[in-house]
């Protein structure tokens, strides 16, 4: 079975990155995760995600930074950005972020699935 | 006291003979109007008057020479014996300035600069005194305003801070809170997804159901928190003092800690038991806050060591960590409400707990300080419970 999508889960809250690993894989995505920022740039350097979700506030290096960093990597196909965030200004950190979408917390298991299918069959 | 040759210059009077001496020393000081220059009797009784003093005071000459100089003064001040002491201070010093409030023939006051100068005879004794008063009233409304403007844009600086610091709370505790209920909703949520699927097997129950547990029990510390802030706050904290050994109390926090599997880094050193009156359940909080802390800022396998030790009149609780340590700033900040240090502004956690910990132990007369570790690398929080709780 091939997965539906490659997905790169950047959270620094352990419970909730298993969580979201688990629910997208049931959904049959192929999915790796990361702590923080700079466990996402290892990442990326040996595995090219179709989408990150990635969460802002974080230990190391946050979602800005890592975005900053992300965008220097080289890509064939640049991964979509799903922001996750708590903030009230999630709406402005994505625009900065330059995000394709956000998830505000507390969200749900539908909200999830519906903007990952949504992104994963987006255009470029 | 300045002698005329001194105001005009050498050179100048030696052109204009008839402005020498006397006459033209009082010519001079007659036509200065910015200061009052008058002479007063060692007793006190003006002398001579200017027209400086005649702006600035409102007497003419014939209306207050004769006169006693305590008319300058204020009811209060006359009745402190003022005026007197001030030209003994004079005869004594030589000179003496003063600044203060000095009243008008019209009744009003003026804020006056005033210098008395002893005019002394061979023998050294005063025969006269000079005083010179600058009228400062506009300067000093002007150093008001100032210092007005200063204190507003203090106060201003200060409410931006506070603004400053309620939305960095609001942000970090609404990320604190939400991350938990995310979890809880997805992990409920994906439990009986995969359930109603026919795929939930025993691994796969308690993983969900263990991510469930982690999650309420962290909005529970999260809730505990903001509701203590809440009381402390407002005021009404509730501690209940009793005999507490403060070594059967440690032991309990750190027996917790290693039922959650976070108590092989942790090392007790002790007497037997240490008393103190203090609220039992808040020592925990405090203590379990602290090592929490000391687990959270140092990487494994580093340990964590609890002393507790009898001082004269105080039981001293010392947690020591490994981990980056404290600067001088952040060690008198970080017991701030929302003081957290910039380098562990992504540390989970809102930040509270240790201004928590700092208003309990401050609730039982006691103190809480951290500090550099002396014998290397990472930081030293004390806490000093007095023996007995004095109101």
């Amino acid at each position: 079975v091939t997965a539906r999508g490659r997905i790169l889960v950047v959270e620094d809250d352990e419970s909730l990155r298993e969580t979201l690993a688990e629910v997208l894989a049931d959904d049959g995505h192929d999915v790796r995760v990361a702590a923080d920022g700079e466990a996402a740039l290892d990442a990326l350097h040996v595995w090219a995600p179709d989408l990150i979700l990635l969460d802002l506030m974080m230990p190391k290096m946050d979602g800005f930074a890592f975005r900053e960093a992300q965008r220097g990597v080289e890509e064939a196909r640049p991964p979509k950005i799903l922001l996750l965030s708590a903030a009230h200004a999630v709406e402005s950190a994505a625009d900065e972020l330059q995000a394709d979408a956000w998830l505000v917390k507390p969200f749900g298991l539908a909200d999830v699935l519906r903007a990952v299918d949504e992104l994963l069959a987006a255009p470029d | 006291m300045t002698t005329p040759n001194d105001m005009a210059g050498e050179g100048f009077l030696a052109h204009e003979p008839h402005l020498r001496g006397e006459v033209a020393f009082r010519l001079l000081v007659d036509a200065v109007q910015d200061y009052a220059i008058f002479l007063l009797s060692t007793e006190g009784t003006v002398l001579t008057w200017n027209r400086g003093a005649e702006r600035i005071k409102g007497y003419s000459a014939d209306e207050i020479v004769g006169q006693h100089f305590s008319v300058f003064y204020t009811p209060d001040e006359r009745e402190a014996g003022r005026p007197m002491s001030l030209l003994g201070s004079a005869a004594e010093h030589g000179r003496f300035e003063d600044e203060g409030w000095r009243v008008r023939k019209d009744g009003s006051w003026f804020w006056a600069d005033v210098i008395v100068t002893a005019l002394r005879d061979e023998a050294g004794a005063p025969y006269a005194y000079a005083k010179i008063t600058r009228d400062l009233t506009e300067r000093r409304a002007s150093e008001e305003r100032q210092a007005e403007l200063l204190a507003e844009r203090r106060a201003r600086a200060a409410a931006e801070e506070a603004l400053r610091a309620r939305d960095r709370f609001l942000s970090i505790a609404s990320h604190e809170l939400k991350t938990p209920i995310a979890n809880l909703r997805l992990s409920s949520a994906s439990l009986l997804h995969v359930r109603e699927s026919g795929h939930l097997d025993e691994g796969r129950l308690r993983a969900g159901l263990a991510r469930i547990q982690t999650a309420s029990e962290r909005l529970g510390v999260l809730v505990a928190e903001l509701l203590d802030i809440t009381r402390l706050t407002a005021g009404v904290l509730p501690i209940h003092l009793g005999r507490t050994d403060i070594v059967a109390v440690a032991t309990d926090v750190i027996e917790r800690f290693a039922e959650a599997d976070m108590g092989s880094r942790i090392r007790l050193h002790a007497p037997p038991q240490a008393v103190v009156e203090a609220d039992a359940s808040r020592v925990d909080q405090v203590l379990t806050n602290l090592i929490d802390n000391a687990l959270k800022f140092s990487e494994p396998p580093a340990e964590v060591d609890v002393s507790i030790v009898e001082v004269p009149g105080a039981v001293d609780l010392t947690v020591n960590d490994r981990g980056m340590g404290i600067d001088d700033i952040t060690a008198t900040r970080m017991f701030e409400a929302f003081g957290r240090g910039e380098a562990v502004e992504h540390v989970p956690g809102m930040g509270l707990g240790l201004h928590i910990s700092q208003q309990i132990v401050a609730r039982h007369g006691g103190s809480i300080t951290a500090a550099q570790r002396t014998d290397g690398p990472g930081a030293t929080f004390t806490v000093r419970l007095p023996h007995a709780v004095t109101a």
